[in-house]
């Protein structure tokens, strides 16, 4: 079972991303878990055909711990992707961060974590703001991060700043960057810039998957790529993002740069 | 001689700088409210502890309701353990009073919960005239806004609900729970009630919580000099008086580590002054009594008090003395008290070897130092293992500390007393060091410490 945790800024495209690569890989044939760790609870909502499905921690809350059974919080969705979201409270109250932690355990009680999967992957907000967005690095779930970015200045900001949490996880345990996957903005020089930027960190640029707008038109249908058109040049794109996380074998503790050199990196490559 | 470092503390030489030899001459005073060092077992409680425990817990009439996990309140709950006393026995610390925080009111939030809790609660005690919200550690860090919550509780029930954002946390020991409490108490409480009638002779008294019975040995004398009491802080005191005790004419201040602060705000709002005075053994008491006196010109009713009154006390104090004089005893206590009781020794004709305080600041430490003779130890935050060790050095025929270290003691073989809630109490004023000096005479004389094997 390869655990793997996608992180990236806020609204770069994360939950599309990994439901795409999530459906693809299991249009393949692999057997696959998704955990939304967000509480917005979106993170699954293509593979789900737009069915809202309860959260571990509302269910948490209206049954109590003792009584949640797996039933309720997983549900099968495109593929036989097992789709679950953590959930959490309304923004501005309470504690996400404890939710991400508890909503895992618990599902880590109740035996979500079959033998049989292939992969679980860890869709997780935007920022790490506390210990509980870093949950899924720590010990015993996710060894391998993909960070979702893009040529904006703010995304690779955003994943320098990722890096920094996993240089802390990866000095006592087995975590490691398996690469950059560019979520394309058509900003300009994008690829060269991304591809400098994934070598400066010591990583690699995973896949580069440039901007189409049929992701969106089978978002709207709710739907993934390879599900609304499986034949489009958009679902060939994430095949070969999948495949190239299937072989991929560089999995690194990252370098990450200083605010001054990623300016200056922004510079170079004429973005600025 | 200079700061020392005890043999225990070797491993952590930090704590030399908190451990103090007297000697005259010198201007040291011991490192104090500082961060606890790492590695010294420090005994000190948490800001919550210090504003719910201390200074907000002793008043009667409200429910004190711990926002947060149900440890936190059942810990520090003090039914049968803390000793303030109240003439409303029939629910002041009778009941425990907590939101329970679980897991999911952490995540969702407790805001909820909390309303609930509070009007659930005055359903069931409808008499009450107010409600105290203490936040825990864990409500400050999910930012439940128990401001807005208490505002809006206050609204539904019509009666004063009060929050405490008293987080464990913050602050290096309980002090600055003691500062929370009284500023939240002014701002909120003070000032928000006017007294049915003035007269010139009009006191508070600030900073005495009524351990077993203090202040109702303590009020009798200023009453009987003409003066009125409108409010006590915090000791059996109602809600209500606190809300007028902007009207006095005076605060006297008992406690001068867990109260400066409100009589200050007080002093400035209100114009009000404020005299600290020590109301332990018969010196400090009718020093404190002429002090007021003179600040109303009631001399001659004073003088007519403390005459009575040490006439009824003094021949048993002499009793006592006789049989104390030359014991050396070693206190630990909270803070004022390690400096208010140095004189009521001496009037007993016992020597005080050493003195410590869990949080003292340097204005206690600065009282200690000018009161203790030279040699004694004046140790700041002491640990368990220090404590061991003075006990054994010093050997010392009386140890007055608290709950937390009279069983060391006993282990020691070092007769104790408990000075933060008493034995037989209270301790407070004339009757109540006639009490004092026994408890102290009784145990170094009980029979029961020629028993204990390793004495120290």
């Amino acid at each position: 079972m390869r655990q793997i945790a996608m992180y990236g800024k806020g609204g770069i495209g994360k939950s599309t991303t990994t439901q795409n690569l999530t459906a693809t890989l299991a249009d393949m044939g692999y057997r696959i878990m998704q955990i939304g760790c967000d509480p917005k609870a979106d993170s699954t909502r293509m593979l789900m055909g737009g069915k809202m499905q309860p959260t571990v921690l509302d269910t948490l809350r209206e049954v109590g711990a003792e009584n949640v059974t797996l039933e309720e919080i997983l549900h099968t969705g495109f593929g036989g992707i097992r789709c679950v979201e953590a959930g959490g409270p309304e923004p501005g109250v309470g504690c996400a961060g404890r939710g991400v932690i508890t909503a895992i355990k618990l599902l880590e009680a109740l035996g979500a974590y079959d033998e049989d999967l292939d992969f679980v992957f860890y869709d997780v907000l935007g920022d790490v703001v506390c210990g509980g967005f870093a949950m899924p690095m720590r010990e015993g779930y996710a060894k391998e991060i993909y960070i979702v970015a893009s040529g904006e200045m703010m995304a690779l900001y955003a994943a320098n700043n990722i890096c920094k949490g996993i240089v802390k996880f990866a000095e006592e345990g087995e975590i490691r960057l398996g690469g950059i996957v560019c979520n394309s903005r058509n900003v300009g020089n994008e690829l060269a810039l991304m591809e400098a930027f994934s070598e400066r960190i010591g990583s690699n640029l995973v896949h580069f998957v440039p901007r189409d707008n049929i992701v969106q038109q089978a978002e709207i249908r709710k739907k993934t790529v390879i599900e609304y058109d499986p034949t489009c040049n958009q679902a060939e794109e994430y095949r070969k993002l999948a495949k190239n996380i299937l072989e991929n074998d560089k999995f690194v503790v990252p370098e990450p740069i200083t605010m001054d050199e990623l300016e200056s990196m922004m510079t170079e490559f004429g973005v600025v | 001689m200079p700061l020392t470092l005890l043999e225990c503390d070797v491993p952590i030489p930090e704590r030399e700088k908190h451990t103090y030899i007297k000697k005259s001459g010198e201007t040291i005073i011991p490192r104090c409210n500082a961060q606890t060092t790492p590695g010294d077992l420090t005994e000190r409680g948490c800001t919550y502890a210090g504003c719910m425990g201390v200074v907000g817990g002793p008043v009667k009439d409200v429910i004190h309701l711990v926002h947060g996990p149900i440890g936190c309140a059942y810990y520090t709950w003090g039914g049968g353990r803390r000793q303030n006393l109240s003439d409303n026995t029939g629910f002041h610390r009778k009941y425990c009073f907590s939101t329970s925080m679980q897991e999911a009111n952490i995540i969702f939030g407790g805001e909820k919960k909390l309303y609930n809790a509070i009007l659930e609660a005055y359903e069931r005690f409808p008499e009450v005239k107010g409600v105290f919200v203490y936040a825990t550690c864990v409500i400050g860090l999910i930012g439940d806004d128990i401001d807005k919550v208490c505002k809006n509780a206050s609204k539904e029930i019509g009666i004063p609900v009060i929050a405490f954002s008293c987080e464990g946390f913050r602050g290096v020991s309980q002090s600055l729970g003691h500062h929370i409490a009284n500023d939240t108490i002014f701002e909120k409480i003070v000032g928000t009630k006017e007294p049915d009638y003035l007269t010139p002779y009009d006191i508070n008294i600030i900073g005495d919580y009524n351990i077993q019975g203090d202040l109702w040995v303590i009020n009798p004398l200023f009453e009987a000099m003409g003066l009125r009491i409108i409010g006590t802080f915090t000791g059996n005191a109602s809600i209500d008086d606190i809300a007028m005790v902007h009207r006095a004419k005076l605060n006297v201040m008992h406690c001068q580590r867990s109260t400066p602060y409100i009589c200050q705000l007080m002093e400035e709002k209100y114009n009000l002054p404020y005299m600290p005075v020590s109301l332990f053994g018969i010196e400090q008491t009718s020093k404190a009594l002429r002090d007021v006196a003179a600040f109303f010109g009631l001399e001659e009713k004073a003088e007519k008090v403390i005459e009575e009154e040490v006439a009824k006390t003094l021949p048993e104090i002499e009793y006592y003395k006789e049989k104390l004089t030359g014991k050396r005893v070693f206190i630990y206590q909270g803070a004022p008290r390690a400096w208010h009781w140095i004189k009521l020794m001496e009037e007993l004709g016992m020597e005080v070897i050493g003195a410590a305080t869990t949080f003292g600041h340097s204005d206690d430490y600065e009282k200690i130092i000018e009161r203790i003779g030279d040699g004694a130890l004046v140790i700041d935050n002491p640990n368990s293992v220090e404590l061991k060790e003075i006990l054994i050095k010093y050997k010392p025929d009386l140890f007055i500390s608290g709950l937390k270290e009279k069983f060391l003691s006993y282990k020691l073989g070092v007769p104790f007393v408990n000075g933060h809630s008493y034995e037989r109490g209270p301790y407070a004023a004339y009757s109540g060091f006639v009490k004092f000096a026994k408890d102290m005479y009784t145990t170094i004389n009980h029979p029961a410490w020629k028993l204990v094997e390793g004495r120290a």
